[in-house]
């Protein structure tokens, strides 16, 4: 994890400074600067364009560029008031959308230079619409290190939509739409109205045992509580410890297992620890199964720190941690969710145990 | 370089003055304004007064939420990691200089005062107790139109404010001490006159210990080889605020008449030149034997003021040329060993462009070293928009209790470019984390807001005013 050791250290010891820490600047939010990214994926007619549609109406959508695959796919080109730049069209409420086509990380770094320039309204949220088909996971390791869209950009959110009434064939068809919803932060139920009750409790008992931890919403007449575009303000949930008295990281749920071989977890750890073990071994799962660590991202309790330290990895890849100015409330655990490939809790509470053990 | 102890009448001058003026109707001291002349000057402007940001402009209100959207216009308006409180339009009279500093009054308010930067008015007082809800204390008026309060600064209940006039000769011109402890009624206690056939007066002034001021100013004794390089670094102890007396000065050698050097070069006129002569004059408790000395055409200085009566030069460095001259402030940020200097932009639609907030390595402070620049958006897209654009003020640390201290984060106003602020942690790499840029005030004089100076308190409030007609912006640091 090189981006942890590299420059905060050499600079601070030339300029010290007194308020920053280890991390550098503390910050009050985890995205910082950077612009906030919503990634909503969906599964072909799961109503992902008509709650992107209801958002940017919103007053909570104003100043939202919108990338998607096709305009067409994403039928907001009725709502287009004028072209601007080839790819982009200026919308209403001070958003625009920008058809990206296959490269995101030019149209979006686009997007920034033209906003710097004056030529595009000045956003301030993007949200990614992905094209039925698409994995999430390399959106989210595009956006995982400065050197690609990392140090403008934040994802403070991914979002599965999922029609409620085709949830159950959908998700037993076609494993994107299941990894849709494993790497998901959010679910969102979409077209409950057009479905019984029936299909409704079965979608979300589906969603529920692919990723527990996300937060599942209901959409109403096409429509979502736009809070729901944003960041939560706390890491997922605490959920019953089913192991772990004593030291070290413990499992908070039961592991699960998923068809794909994706396995999902929470590792938890109620006492402050060092950051080096910590880094040393994600350093090495990266190094022997980068391609099969699908999202990890957690806040720790890093001894010293003034708030939780906020970490994030996408296969082979380490976002630089971040520490926040604060705990958000009185629960200071640390808390890590793995995805991965073939890879069980218990290996990494073992990987994570050992080079505690080699540190101390 | 020499010491020319002032006149001792500090005191009387200040009560001739008063007394004269009162019988002229040309008081320096504070003089509530009324309200008449207030409508008269501005009959044009909206309704005055304090106004929550949230009513003032609806389609534009702050979320209070976090992670909201940031707030978006169609002519480049951005809050970005900044929530907006409050505007207050200073009652028609919005044109703010560079001097903002923070009182708590006896009572317990909370009172910002701020100069204006040119006539009518001279100062403004504004209870930001509750920052969502300014109230004007009181405001007062110059003596003169051809006057210019621009900077003033405070220690508990005693406020020095300077005055420059346009022409040299010109009178009054000095700096007169308020006795603030009753903000509604600032009562004279002084008044220094540094006016002269060569000289503007003062321009700009530090008081931050109760005992010096240290200025900008020109002097009755003092004759500039160039009429630009009237305004050299004086110091005066005010121990005994009553009779204020000069206890050291410096100016640049060759700047004055008699000086064995010879007149320094000059920038390229017209644009450029704009004077070897002190603008900022910062002194901090940490380093009481250093004045970090911004001198406009000249660059910046450190100097070893451990003998106040004999200021020497430890460095200079001046960027200029290839640079566009105009050095303002220097901060010292000295846990860091960096200092922050500033360029001030003062050409129309960046015609003086760069004008830059750069970062120096002054590990060795004999030898500062430039490391970085706080990076702004493109000029192209930027120096059309009205007015000015480019670096000016920075919230400088003021060393006292109602000051907010940072070493990691940079504060600035950029004119048209609004307020930004620059995370310096990697003092490398400055990386901009938020920004303001209001809508072009009511009035304004060249259709674009102008933000002149910032200031934020220990509460991490900011206060941001407008160099034309916008008066105060009241925000919150949300990074």
């Amino acid at each position: 994890m090189p981006a942890v050791t590299d420059a905060p250290y050499s600079v601070l010891n030339l300029f010290p400074s007194a308020s920053a820490g280890r991390f550098g600047r503390r910050r009050r939010r985890e995205r910082g600067a950077r612009i906030p990214v919503s990634v909503i994926t969906g599964f072909l007619g799961a109503g992902k364009t008509t709650l992107v549609r209801a958002f940017l109406n919103s007053e909570q959508g104003r100043g939202t560029a919108v990338l998607v695959n096709e305009f067409g796919e994403a039928g907001i080109d009725d709502a287009l008031l004028r072209d601007s730049a080839e790819a982009t069209a200026l919308l209403g409420n001070g958003c625009l959308c920008c058809n990206y086509r296959s490269d995101l990380q030019a149209a979006l770094h686009g997007l920034v230079i033209e906003r710097e320039r004056g030529k595009i309204p000045y956003f301030g949220r993007v949200i990614i619409e992905t094209s039925g088909l698409a994995d999430p996971g390399p959106i989210l390791t595009t956006f995982a290190t400065d050197r690609a869209l990392g140090g403008e950009f934040h994802i403070e959110t991914v979002m599965a939509v999922v029609a409620a009434v085709s949830a159950d064939s959908t998700l037993d068809r076609f494993i994107e739409a299941r990894r849709q919803i494993l790497l998901a932060d959010r679910v969102v139920l979409a077209k409950t109205d057009i479905a019984d009750a029936d299909q409704i409790a079965r979608a979300q008992a589906r969603v529920r045992a692919l990723n527990p931890r996300a937060e599942i919403l209901t959409a109403v007449n096409g429509a979502l509580d736009p809070r729901g575009f944003f960041e939560p303000s706390a890491p997922a949930l605490v959920r019953t410890a089913i192991s772990g008295a004593g030291g070290g990281f413990f499992a908070e749920e039961v592991e699960i297992e998923h068809t794909d071989n994706v396995r999902s977890f929470t590792l938890v750890e109620h006492a402050p620890l060092a950051f080096e073990p910590f880094a040393r071994a994600m350093e090495a799962l990266m190094a022997l199964r980068g391609a099969d660590l699908l999202r990890v991202k957690g806040w720790l309790n890093v001894a010293g720190c003034a708030g939780p330290v906020i970490v994030h990895f996408v296969q082979h890849l380490a976002h630089p941690p971040i520490e926040l100015d604060r705990w958000p409330g009185t629960d200071r655990a640390s808390r890590v969710v793995f995805i991965m490939r073939g890879i069980g809790e218990r290996q990494v509470r073992d990987l994570l145990a050992a080079t505690r053990a080699l540190h101390e | 370089m020499s010491r020319k102890p002032a006149r001792k009448s500090g005191k009387k001058l200040a009560k001739s003055s008063t007394r004269k003026s009162s019988a002229s109707g040309r008081s320096l001291a504070a003089k509530p304004a009324s309200k008449p002349a207030a409508a008269k000057r501005a009959p044009a402007m909206k309704p005055k007064g304090a106004r929550p940001a949230a009513r003032q402009a609806p389609q534009r209100r702050p979320s209070e939420r976090s992670g909201a959207p940031p707030r978006l216009g169609p002519a480049g308006e951005v809050t970005w990691n900044f929530k907006l409180l409050a505007h207050h339009e200073l009652g028609g009279f919005g044109g703010m200089g560079e001097g903002m500093a923070i009182q708590i009054a006896r009572d317990g308010r909370r009172i910002i005062w701020l100069a204006h930067e040119s006539a009518p008015k001279n100062f403004t007082a504004v209870d930001v107790s509750d920052p969502r809800r300014p109230k004007i204390v009181v405001q007062t008026d110059l003596p003169e139109s051809f006057m210019r309060s621009n900077s003033l600064e405070l220690t508990g209940d005693i406020m020095a404010v300077a005055y420059q006039t346009q022409k040299v000769g010109q009178k009054p011109a000095g700096f007169e001490l308020f006795d603030i402890s009753t903000p509604e009624r600032p009562r004279s206690i002084a008044f220094v006159d540094a006016s002269g056939p060569h000289s503007r007066g003062v321009h700009q002034l530090w008081f931050c210990d109760g005992e010096y001021v240290h200025l900008a100013a020109g002097a009755p004794d003092f004759t500039p080889t160039h009429e630009l390089d009237d305004q050299f670094y004086r110091i005066f102890e005010v121990r005994d605020p009553a009779r204020p007396v000069e206890v050291g000065r410096w100016w640049l050698p060759g700047t004055r008449e008699g000086d064995r050097e010879a007149p320094p070069a000059r920038h390229a006129r017209p644009l450029l030149d704009r004077g070897n002569r002190a603008h900022n004059t910062n002194v901090y408790p940490q380093r009481p034997d250093r004045c970090y000395l911004g001198y406009i055409d000249a660059g910046m200085f450190i100097m070893d003021i451990s003998d106040k009566a004999n200021p020497k030069p430890i460095c200079r460095w001046d960027n200029s040329p290839p640079y566009t001259g105009f050095t303002h402030t220097v901060l010292p940020l000295f846990n860091r060993n960096l200092l922050v200097v500033t360029d001030e932009s003062t050409v129309n639609d960046a015609a003086d462009w760069p004008k830059l907030v750069w970062i120096l390595d002054a590990r060795d402070e004999r030898r500062p070293v430039p490391i970085s620049t706080c990076p702004l958006p493109p000029v192209d897209a930027w120096k059309g928009r009205g007015g000015r654009f480019g670096a000016h003020n920075i919230h400088e640390n003021v060393p006292l209790p109602t000051a907010w201290q940072s070493e990691d984060v940079v504060l600035g106003t950029f004119f048209n470019g609004g307020l930004r602020a620059y995370d310096i942690t990697n003092p490398y790499q400055p990386h901009e984390i938020a920004t303001f840029v209001p809508p072009a005030p009511a009035m304004s004089a060249v259709g674009s807001i102008q933000l002149n100076d910032v200031f934020a308190d220990e509460r991490g409030i900011v206060y941001t005013v407008d160099r034309f007609s916008g008066g105060l912006y009241i925000l919150e640091m949300d990074f």
